[in-house]
Protein backbone atom coordinates (compact mmCIF):
# COMPACT_ATOMS: atom_id res chain seq x y z
CA UNK A 1 0.00 0.00 0.00
CA UNK A 2 1.09 3.59 -0.57
CA UNK A 3 2.31 5.72 2.29
CA UNK A 4 2.02 9.47 2.90
CA UNK A 5 5.58 10.51 3.76
CA UNK A 6 5.37 14.28 3.95
CA UNK A 7 2.91 17.18 3.77
CA UNK A 8 4.17 20.68 3.10
CA UNK A 9 3.04 24.19 2.17
CA UNK A 10 4.78 27.03 0.41
CA UNK A 11 3.89 30.46 -0.90
CA UNK A 12 4.43 31.05 -4.63
CA UNK A 13 4.55 34.83 -5.15
CA UNK A 14 5.39 35.59 -8.81
CA UNK A 15 7.65 38.49 -7.82
CA UNK A 16 9.97 35.94 -6.17
CA UNK A 17 10.97 35.35 -9.79
CA UNK A 18 9.81 38.41 -11.70
CA UNK A 19 11.02 41.00 -9.20
CA UNK A 20 13.70 39.15 -7.21
CA UNK A 21 16.37 41.83 -7.66
CA UNK A 22 14.10 44.36 -5.95
CA UNK A 23 13.55 42.17 -2.86
CA UNK A 24 15.48 43.44 0.18
CA UNK A 25 18.53 41.28 1.01
CA UNK A 26 17.12 40.20 4.40
CA UNK A 27 13.89 39.07 2.77
CA UNK A 28 15.79 37.36 -0.04
CA UNK A 29 17.72 35.45 2.60
CA UNK A 30 14.56 34.51 4.53
CA UNK A 31 12.67 33.36 1.44
CA UNK A 32 15.64 31.44 0.07
CA UNK A 33 16.20 29.69 3.40
CA UNK A 34 12.54 28.66 3.68
CA UNK A 35 12.14 27.48 0.09
CA UNK A 36 15.42 25.58 0.22
CA UNK A 37 14.31 23.88 3.44
CA UNK A 38 10.96 22.87 1.95
CA UNK A 39 12.81 21.40 -1.02
CA UNK A 40 15.29 19.63 1.24
CA UNK A 41 12.48 18.05 3.27
CA UNK A 42 10.60 16.93 0.18
CA UNK A 43 13.77 15.31 -1.16
CA UNK A 44 14.47 13.72 2.25
CA UNK A 45 10.98 12.17 2.21
CA UNK A 46 12.00 10.37 -1.04
CA UNK A 47 8.56 10.57 -2.65
CA UNK A 48 7.80 8.39 -5.66
CA UNK A 49 4.94 10.77 -6.43
CA UNK A 50 4.15 14.31 -5.33
CA UNK A 51 0.54 15.44 -5.05
CA UNK A 52 0.55 19.20 -5.53
CA UNK A 53 -2.38 21.47 -4.75
CA UNK A 54 -2.36 24.96 -6.26
CA UNK A 55 -4.73 27.47 -7.84
CA UNK A 56 -5.01 28.07 -11.57
CA UNK A 57 -4.07 31.67 -12.41
CA UNK A 58 -6.32 31.86 -15.47
CA UNK A 59 -4.14 29.47 -17.45
CA UNK A 60 -6.26 26.32 -17.82
CA UNK A 61 -9.71 27.66 -16.99
CA UNK A 62 -11.87 30.70 -17.57
CA UNK A 63 -15.37 31.64 -16.40
CA UNK A 64 -16.95 29.67 -19.26
CA UNK A 65 -15.77 26.50 -17.49
CA UNK A 66 -14.49 26.89 -13.97
CA UNK A 67 -14.18 23.77 -11.83
CA UNK A 68 -14.04 24.06 -8.05
CA UNK A 69 -11.57 21.18 -7.98
CA UNK A 70 -9.74 19.58 -10.89
CA UNK A 71 -7.45 16.54 -10.72
CA UNK A 72 -4.77 16.16 -13.39
CA UNK A 73 -4.91 12.51 -14.43
CA UNK A 74 -2.70 12.69 -17.52
CA UNK A 75 0.67 11.12 -18.26
CA UNK A 76 2.27 14.49 -18.89
CA UNK A 77 1.61 18.14 -18.17
CA UNK A 78 3.05 21.35 -19.56
CA UNK A 79 5.47 23.50 -17.60
CA UNK A 80 4.70 27.14 -16.91
CA UNK A 81 3.96 29.39 -19.87
CA UNK A 82 4.39 32.78 -18.24
CA UNK A 83 7.12 34.66 -20.17
CA UNK A 84 8.93 35.53 -16.95
CA UNK A 85 9.10 31.82 -16.06
CA UNK A 86 11.13 31.08 -19.22
CA UNK A 87 14.20 29.99 -17.21
CA UNK A 88 12.20 27.45 -15.20
CA UNK A 89 13.69 24.03 -15.98
CA UNK A 90 10.34 22.22 -16.13
CA UNK A 91 9.13 22.27 -19.73
CA UNK A 92 7.21 18.96 -19.55
CA UNK A 93 6.14 17.50 -16.22
CA UNK A 94 5.36 13.82 -15.78
CA UNK A 95 2.05 12.95 -14.18
CA UNK A 96 1.04 9.75 -12.39
CA UNK A 97 -2.22 8.61 -14.00
CA UNK A 98 -2.70 5.55 -11.78
CA UNK A 99 -2.59 7.40 -8.47
CA UNK A 100 -4.51 10.33 -9.96
CA UNK A 101 -7.29 8.03 -11.19
CA UNK A 102 -7.43 6.30 -7.82
CA UNK A 103 -7.83 9.73 -6.17
CA UNK A 104 -10.72 10.53 -8.50
CA UNK A 105 -12.39 7.16 -7.85
CA UNK A 106 -11.96 7.57 -4.09
CA UNK A 107 -13.37 11.08 -4.32
CA UNK A 108 -16.47 9.84 -6.14
CA UNK A 109 -16.96 7.14 -3.49
CA UNK A 110 -16.80 9.88 -0.85
CA UNK A 111 -19.38 12.09 -2.57
CA UNK A 112 -17.01 14.54 -4.25
CA UNK A 113 -17.40 15.16 -7.98
CA UNK A 114 -14.10 16.65 -9.11
CA UNK A 115 -13.36 17.73 -12.64
CA UNK A 116 -10.56 15.84 -14.37
CA UNK A 117 -8.00 16.96 -16.93
CA UNK A 118 -5.73 14.74 -18.99
CA UNK A 119 -3.39 17.62 -19.81
CA UNK A 120 -2.84 20.67 -17.63
CA UNK A 121 -0.44 23.57 -17.82
CA UNK A 122 1.22 23.96 -14.43
CA UNK A 123 1.73 27.67 -13.91
CA UNK A 124 3.97 29.54 -11.47
CA UNK A 125 1.75 28.50 -8.58
CA UNK A 126 2.86 24.92 -9.08
CA UNK A 127 6.39 25.54 -10.27
CA UNK A 128 7.97 28.32 -8.20
CA UNK A 129 8.14 26.30 -4.96
CA UNK A 130 9.52 23.26 -6.82
CA UNK A 131 12.06 25.31 -8.75
CA UNK A 132 13.25 27.41 -5.83
CA UNK A 133 13.25 24.33 -3.63
CA UNK A 134 15.83 22.79 -5.96
CA UNK A 135 13.68 19.84 -7.01
CA UNK A 136 15.31 18.80 -10.26
CA UNK A 137 14.57 16.21 -11.47
CA UNK A 138 10.99 16.23 -10.31
CA UNK A 139 9.11 13.19 -9.11
CA UNK A 140 5.92 12.50 -11.09
CA UNK A 141 3.24 14.96 -10.02
CA UNK A 142 -0.48 14.60 -9.49
CA UNK A 143 -1.63 18.20 -9.88
CA UNK A 144 -4.83 19.26 -8.13
CA UNK A 145 -6.28 22.66 -8.85
CA UNK A 146 -8.60 24.27 -6.31
CA UNK A 147 -10.46 27.36 -7.43
CA UNK A 148 -9.01 30.08 -5.21
CA UNK A 149 -9.31 32.88 -7.77
CA UNK A 150 -12.92 33.47 -8.71
CA UNK A 151 -15.93 33.29 -6.36
CA UNK A 152 -17.85 31.26 -5.47
CA UNK A 153 -15.06 29.30 -3.80
CA UNK A 154 -15.32 25.85 -2.25
CA UNK A 155 -15.93 26.19 1.48
CA UNK A 156 -13.09 25.87 3.96
CA UNK A 157 -14.91 22.91 5.52
CA UNK A 158 -15.11 21.15 2.15
CA UNK A 159 -11.42 21.72 1.47
CA UNK A 160 -10.58 20.11 4.78
CA UNK A 161 -12.75 17.12 3.88
CA UNK A 162 -11.07 16.97 0.47
CA UNK A 163 -7.70 16.70 2.19
CA UNK A 164 -8.92 13.90 4.45
CA UNK A 165 -10.17 12.09 1.35
CA UNK A 166 -6.72 12.47 -0.26
CA UNK A 167 -5.13 10.77 2.74
CA UNK A 168 -7.60 7.91 2.41
CA UNK A 169 -6.86 7.63 -1.30
CA UNK A 170 -3.13 7.35 -0.58
CA UNK A 171 -3.73 4.77 2.17
CA UNK A 172 -5.84 2.61 -0.11
CA UNK A 173 -3.70 2.88 -3.23
CA UNK A 174 -2.47 -0.66 -3.90
CA UNK A 175 1.10 0.02 -5.09
CA UNK A 176 3.88 0.18 -2.53
CA UNK A 177 4.93 3.79 -3.18
CA UNK A 178 5.87 6.85 -1.15
CA UNK A 179 3.66 9.90 -1.65
CA UNK A 180 4.28 13.48 -0.52
CA UNK A 181 1.92 16.43 -0.76
CA UNK A 182 2.72 20.09 -1.34
CA UNK A 183 0.10 22.84 -1.09
CA UNK A 184 1.01 26.24 -2.50
CA UNK A 185 -0.28 29.79 -2.15
CA UNK A 186 -1.13 32.28 0.59
CA UNK A 187 -0.80 33.67 3.10
CA UNK A 188 -2.38 37.16 3.09
CA UNK A 189 -2.14 39.20 -0.10
CA UNK A 190 -4.29 41.20 -2.43
CA UNK A 191 -3.99 41.28 -6.23
CA UNK A 192 -5.76 43.74 -8.52
CA UNK A 193 -7.89 45.07 -5.66
CA UNK A 194 -7.85 48.46 -3.94
CA UNK A 195 -5.90 46.81 -1.11
CA UNK A 196 -3.23 45.50 -3.50
CA UNK A 197 0.14 45.39 -1.75
CA UNK A 198 -1.31 45.20 1.76
CA UNK A 199 -0.21 42.27 3.94
CA UNK A 200 -2.22 41.43 7.07
CA UNK A 201 0.47 40.00 9.33
CA UNK A 202 -1.80 39.72 12.42
CA UNK A 203 -4.17 37.60 10.32
CA UNK A 204 -1.27 35.50 9.05
CA UNK A 205 0.07 34.95 12.57
CA UNK A 206 -3.34 33.92 13.88
CA UNK A 207 -3.82 31.64 10.91
CA UNK A 208 -0.45 30.01 11.60
CA UNK A 209 -1.37 29.52 15.27
CA UNK A 210 -4.53 27.68 14.25
CA UNK A 211 -2.61 25.39 11.91
CA UNK A 212 0.03 24.77 14.57
CA UNK A 213 -2.58 23.75 17.14
CA UNK A 214 -4.37 21.64 14.58
CA UNK A 215 -7.88 21.80 16.05
CA UNK A 216 -10.39 21.53 13.25
CA UNK A 217 -13.31 23.61 14.44
CA UNK A 218 -11.44 26.79 15.47
CA UNK A 219 -9.42 26.71 12.22
CA UNK A 220 -12.49 26.27 10.02
CA UNK A 221 -14.46 28.92 11.93
CA UNK A 222 -11.57 31.40 11.84
CA UNK A 223 -10.94 31.04 8.12
CA UNK A 224 -14.61 30.88 7.14
CA UNK A 225 -15.19 34.17 8.95
CA UNK A 226 -12.00 36.00 8.04
CA UNK A 227 -11.14 34.97 4.47
CA UNK A 228 -14.00 36.99 2.95
CA UNK A 229 -12.79 40.10 4.80
CA UNK A 230 -9.19 40.27 3.60
CA UNK A 231 -7.30 40.36 0.31
CA UNK A 232 -8.33 37.96 -2.44
CA UNK A 233 -4.98 36.15 -2.51
CA UNK A 234 -5.59 34.70 0.94
CA UNK A 235 -8.25 32.49 -0.67
CA UNK A 236 -5.30 30.24 -1.55
CA UNK A 237 -5.10 29.24 2.11
CA UNK A 238 -7.80 26.75 1.11
CA UNK A 239 -4.93 24.70 -0.33
CA UNK A 240 -3.22 24.73 3.08
CA UNK A 241 -6.51 23.58 4.61
CA UNK A 242 -6.61 20.62 2.23
CA UNK A 243 -3.03 19.77 3.24
CA UNK A 244 -4.09 20.04 6.89
CA UNK A 245 -6.86 17.52 6.28
CA UNK A 246 -4.52 15.17 4.43
CA UNK A 247 -2.00 15.29 7.27
CA UNK A 248 -4.59 14.27 9.84
CA UNK A 249 -4.97 17.67 11.53
CA UNK A 250 -2.10 17.09 13.95
CA UNK A 251 -0.66 20.57 13.61
CA UNK A 252 2.35 21.79 11.69
CA UNK A 253 5.85 23.14 12.08
CA UNK A 254 6.33 26.62 10.69
CA UNK A 255 9.45 26.58 8.52
CA UNK A 256 9.36 30.31 7.94
CA UNK A 257 7.23 33.42 7.61
CA UNK A 258 8.28 36.54 5.72
CA UNK A 259 6.14 39.66 5.55
CA UNK A 260 7.53 40.71 2.19
CA UNK A 261 6.00 43.88 0.73
CA UNK A 262 8.33 43.68 -2.27
CA UNK A 263 6.45 40.59 -3.48
CA UNK A 264 3.07 41.78 -2.07
CA UNK A 265 2.68 38.58 -0.01
CA UNK A 266 2.87 37.41 3.57
CA UNK A 267 4.91 34.34 2.62
CA UNK A 268 4.52 31.18 4.69
CA UNK A 269 6.25 27.80 4.61
CA UNK A 270 5.29 24.79 6.69
CA UNK A 271 5.66 21.07 7.28
CA UNK A 272 2.83 19.09 8.88
CA UNK A 273 3.20 16.59 11.69
CA UNK A 274 2.24 13.16 10.45
CA UNK A 275 2.50 11.22 13.69
CA UNK A 276 3.91 7.71 13.82
CA UNK A 277 2.67 6.73 10.36
CA UNK A 278 5.27 8.73 8.41
CA UNK B 1 -20.84 41.38 -11.45
CA UNK B 2 -18.71 39.99 -14.25
CA UNK B 3 -18.74 41.22 -17.84
CA UNK B 4 -18.04 38.02 -19.77
CA UNK B 5 -16.52 39.52 -22.93
CA UNK B 6 -14.39 41.99 -21.01
CA UNK B 7 -13.01 39.10 -18.98
CA UNK B 8 -12.50 37.09 -22.17
CA UNK B 9 -10.55 39.93 -23.78
CA UNK B 10 -8.26 40.19 -20.74
CA UNK B 11 -7.92 36.39 -20.50
CA UNK B 12 -6.97 36.09 -24.17
CA UNK B 13 -4.46 38.93 -23.96
CA UNK B 14 -2.61 37.43 -21.01
CA UNK B 15 -2.73 33.95 -22.61
CA UNK B 16 -1.23 34.95 -25.96
CA UNK B 17 1.97 37.01 -26.21
CA UNK B 18 1.38 37.57 -29.94
CA UNK B 19 -2.12 38.92 -29.29
CA UNK B 20 -0.67 41.14 -26.59
CA UNK B 21 1.88 42.53 -29.06
CA UNK B 22 -0.83 43.12 -31.65
CA UNK B 23 -2.96 44.89 -29.04
CA UNK B 24 -0.12 47.13 -27.90
CA UNK B 25 0.52 48.12 -31.51
CA UNK B 26 -3.13 48.91 -32.27
CA UNK B 27 -6.03 48.17 -29.94
CA UNK B 28 -8.84 48.80 -32.42
CA UNK B 29 -8.65 45.65 -34.61
CA UNK B 30 -8.41 43.45 -31.53
CA UNK B 31 -11.30 45.19 -29.77
CA UNK B 32 -13.40 44.83 -32.93
CA UNK B 33 -13.32 41.03 -32.45
CA UNK B 34 -15.06 41.18 -29.08
CA UNK B 35 -18.77 42.05 -28.67
CA UNK B 36 -18.12 44.54 -25.91
CA UNK B 37 -20.94 46.82 -24.80
CA UNK B 38 -20.22 50.39 -26.02
CA UNK B 39 -19.70 51.74 -22.50
CA UNK B 40 -17.33 48.86 -21.67
CA UNK B 41 -15.30 49.38 -24.84
CA UNK B 42 -15.07 53.10 -24.13
CA UNK B 43 -13.79 52.34 -20.62
CA UNK B 44 -11.13 50.02 -22.08
CA UNK B 45 -10.09 52.71 -24.55
CA UNK B 46 -9.64 55.31 -21.81
CA UNK B 47 -8.00 52.88 -19.28
CA UNK B 48 -10.80 53.55 -16.79
CA UNK B 49 -9.60 51.31 -13.96
CA UNK B 50 -12.53 51.95 -11.53
CA UNK B 51 -15.10 51.13 -14.23
CA UNK B 52 -13.26 47.99 -15.34
CA UNK B 53 -12.46 46.85 -11.78
CA UNK B 54 -16.16 46.55 -11.04
CA UNK B 55 -16.66 44.17 -13.98
CA UNK B 56 -13.75 41.76 -14.11
CA UNK B 57 -11.77 39.40 -11.90
CA UNK B 58 -9.03 41.38 -10.07
CA UNK B 59 -6.25 39.04 -11.23
CA UNK B 60 -7.30 39.50 -14.87
CA UNK B 61 -7.46 43.27 -14.32
CA UNK B 62 -3.91 43.23 -13.02
CA UNK B 63 -2.66 40.93 -15.83
CA UNK B 64 -4.28 43.19 -18.42
CA UNK B 65 -2.49 46.31 -17.28
CA UNK B 66 0.80 44.41 -17.18
CA UNK B 67 0.18 43.34 -20.80
CA UNK B 68 -0.60 46.88 -21.96
CA UNK B 69 2.50 48.18 -20.21
CA UNK B 70 1.05 50.41 -17.52
CA UNK B 71 3.77 51.08 -14.91
CA UNK B 72 3.10 49.23 -11.65
CA UNK B 73 3.02 52.39 -9.52
CA UNK B 74 0.45 53.94 -11.85
CA UNK B 75 -1.73 50.82 -11.70
CA UNK B 76 -1.51 50.68 -7.91
CA UNK B 77 -2.57 54.32 -7.69
CA UNK B 78 -5.51 53.78 -10.03
CA UNK B 79 -6.72 50.58 -8.41
CA UNK B 80 -6.62 52.20 -4.96
CA UNK B 81 -8.61 55.10 -6.40
CA UNK B 82 -11.10 52.53 -7.71
CA UNK B 83 -11.62 51.43 -4.12
CA UNK B 84 -12.21 54.99 -3.03
CA UNK B 85 -14.75 55.46 -5.83
CA UNK B 86 -16.57 52.28 -4.81
CA UNK B 87 -16.57 53.31 -1.15
CA UNK B 88 -17.92 56.75 -2.04
CA UNK B 89 -20.71 55.19 -4.10
CA UNK B 90 -21.52 52.78 -1.24
CA UNK B 91 -21.67 55.60 1.27
CA UNK B 92 -24.20 57.33 -0.93
CA UNK B 93 -26.55 54.40 -0.81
Amino acid sequence: MAKLVGVFASSHAPLIIRGWKDVKPANQESLTRSMTEIGRRIKAARPDVLIEIAPDHWVNFFINNLPSICVGVGEEHEGPGEPWMKDCPYKKIAGHPRLASHIVETALERDFEPSVSHHLTLDHGFCIPLWRGGLDPLPPIVPIIINDLEPPYPTVRRCLQWGSMLAEAVRTYPEDIRVALLATGGLSHSIGEPTMGEIDEPFDRECIRHFEKGDERPLVDFLSERLPTIGNGAAEIRNWVAAHGAAGKRGFELIGYCNCPEVYVGCGFASWNLGATA
Amino acid sequence: MRDYWLGKLFFDLQSSPSLGAEYRADRKPVLDRYPLKPEVRAAVERDDVPFLAARVNPYLLRFYFVVVGMPEAEFLGKVKKAGAVTAARSSHG
